[in-house]
């Protein structure tokens, strides 16, 4: 467990003026932008509407069902980049420090950097909600906003990704170039785009987020996400353990 | 053999058909720098590769402080510090902020930190971002890494590759210094015999993945032909002369030239051809080079 948090402490500071970090702040940005165009630009809500429930809603579903997936390529690319551009994994590999914690302290950063980038994006939509009240007064009549819930859809999500990223974890530290996590980042979120109403939806990886949004489908999302992201992530730390490193 | 701080019996690697290292067995012992030389991809690195536990044996086996290193790698691995082929940097980082990462890495006391950029000299660079050092400030700062824990042990893969002339010449200071004023063992691997030659006490040659030299320095020079060039007026008779005496003697470009172990072999053959009433009017003795021992050696079939 302490090599653990001493590999946690050392992917920390290796974070400092990345990429990786910003990123995470721009992409929920973008989205909540997207709200807030679509707020702003919409004439009239119907009578059924419902602010602090459409919105979270489709901002999460957005997220789920496009950027998180981007994101989790992004972040897995580039938090294993840095160790294949130098060739660092033969120096880590030659310290005393087992394997399996520089797995896991890799992977839990990368899930770590995914819920904060989410959580940004629950705030800022919270804050489009808020801006959308004074815009819209008649939105204000929309009553307490549910945090609690708010923060329940946000938490889904992000278990829902633990597959994805368990996937892109091992692809990212298996390859060192960028184009063969890049191409499986978008080939998985293509299909996901097209096929979230195939039967099949309910067990593809990258649609998993977006089924916690699908009725019939949240429980299975979260078994699938949860489970499936533990046993990729065991199968993905056996094959790093084992491997040679050239 | 006693006190070896590496010893390995066997050591085999294959990689597909081609065999990389192959029943090798070396032993390094305590303090001083060994010499790991070889030409390229005779196997020096996938040997070094071994020893730090990065790839596995197809058979043999590695000892390190007279440990296996199977089973033991983690405990082994404190106290030994490695920098294989080009030094493992992050360029988005300071120089100091990579030591930190190996530090925390390692959990260990932040002062070494200091201590190794003192070592490497790296002191006033510390705070700029590694993108910007040269390459042999890159070099230096990687072996400040693999000095961080003060290792007893430091294996180094080809330190000076890539290096100026300058960069070359700092490094090698560096490494010389290491086993007295920091009493650790360097194992270190070149091609480059010069090198090796300029800082390596014990030395063990490798090629083709087999290991085909391995003793001192002193024992590698006691294998070094002296060869004794004559210049005589009367050259067939001088070589009937000398062959009749014993002498292995060649013509070579109007000179002689006699296999001789030692000055006093000059002596002898010189005192022997001017009895002889044989006109000498010229004698030097000049050792085969390190350079063409290495040849002979490597050109032998493995």
């Amino acid at each position: 467990m302490t090599s653990l948090f001493r590999a946690l402490n050392a992917e920390l500071l290796k974070l400092k003026r990345t990429l990786a970090f910003r990123v995470i702040f721009v992409l929920p940005f973008l989205v909540a932008l997207l709200q807030f165009f679509i707020v702003w630009r919409t004439k009239s809500f119907g009578p059924k509407f419902n602010l602090w429930q459409t919105l979270p809603t489709n901002s999460l579903q957005v997220w789920a069902v496009f950027m998180m997936p981007l994101l989790i390529t992004l972040e897995t690319a580039l938090l294993n980049g840095i160790e294949h551009s130098d060739k660092q994994w033969k120096h880590l590999f030659a310290l005393p420090i087992p394997r399996h914690s520089i797995y896991f302290s890799k992977l839990v950063v990368a899930q770590g950097l995914i819920l904060v980038s989410t959580i940004v994006l629950a705030v800022l939509t919270v804050l489009v909600g808020v801006a959308a009240t004074y815009m819209k007064p008649d939105l204000a009549s929309e009553g307490p906003i549910p945090y609690v819930w708010i923060a329940k859809q946000t938490a889904y999500v992000w278990l829902a990704s633990w597959l994805i990223i368990a996937i892109h974890t091992w692809i990212s530290m298996r390859w060192s170039g960028f184009a063969i996590a890049l191409g499986a980042g978008i080939g998985g979120t293509f299909f996901a785009l097209f096929a979230a109403c195939a039967s099949v939806g309910k067990y593809y990886p990258w649609l998993l987020p977006m089924n916690i949004f699908i009725e019939g489908r949240f429980t299975a999302a979260l078994l699938l996400g949860i489970g499936g992201g533990i046993v990729a992530s065991l199968l993905g730390c056996f094959a790093f353990v084992r491997r040679d490193v050239a | 053999m006693e006190n070896c701080l590496i010893e390995t019996r066997g050591l085999t690697r294959r990689f597909g058909q081609q065999l990389a290292v192959n029943n090798v067995n070396l032993s390094v012992p305590a303090a001083g720098v060994y010499g790991f030389l070889g030409p390229n991809g005779a196997g020096k690195t996938t040997a070094i590769r071994m020893l730090l536990g990065l790839i596995r044996p197809n058979a043999g086996e590695v000892r390190l402080f007279g440990e296996s290193l199977n089973g033991n790698q983690r405990t082994l691995m404190r106290r030994v510090g490695a920098l294989v082929e080009s030094p493992s940097l992050y360029p988005h980082l300071t120089g100091r902020e990579n030591l930190e990462v190996t530090r925390r890495l390692l959990g260990a006391p932040r002062h070494l930190i200091d201590l190794a950029l003192e070592t490497i000299k790296l002191t006033k660079d510390a705070g700029r971002c590694v993108r910007e050092y040269s390459l042999g400030m890159r070099q230096r700062l990687g072996l400040g890494v693999a000095l961080l824990n003060k290792p007893e042990l430091l294996i180094l893969d080809e330190p000076t590759n890539g290096l100026d002339p300058a960069g070359i010449h700092e490094m090698r200071d560096l490494i010389r210094r290491l086993p007295n004023e920091f009493g650790v063992t360097v194992f270190l691997s070149s091609h480059l015999l010069g090198e090796v030659e300029q800082t390596a006490s014990h030395i063990g040659i490798i090629h083709e993945g087999s290991l085909l030299f391995q003793g001192t320095l002193g024992e590698l020079q006691s294998k070094q032909q002296t060869r004794l060039t004559v210049g005589v007026k009367q050259i067939d008779e001088a070589i009937a002369c000398l062959a009749s005496a014993g002498w292995d003697v060649q013509r070579v470009d109007g000179l002689l030239s006699v296999s001789a172990r030692a000055p006093q072999d000059a002596i002898e053959i010189n005192r022997l051809l001017v009895e002889r009433r044989f006109d000498v009017f010229h004698l030097s003795l000049a050792q085969a080079s390190l350079e063409d021992i290495f040849l002979t050696l490597t050109k032998r079939p493995a």
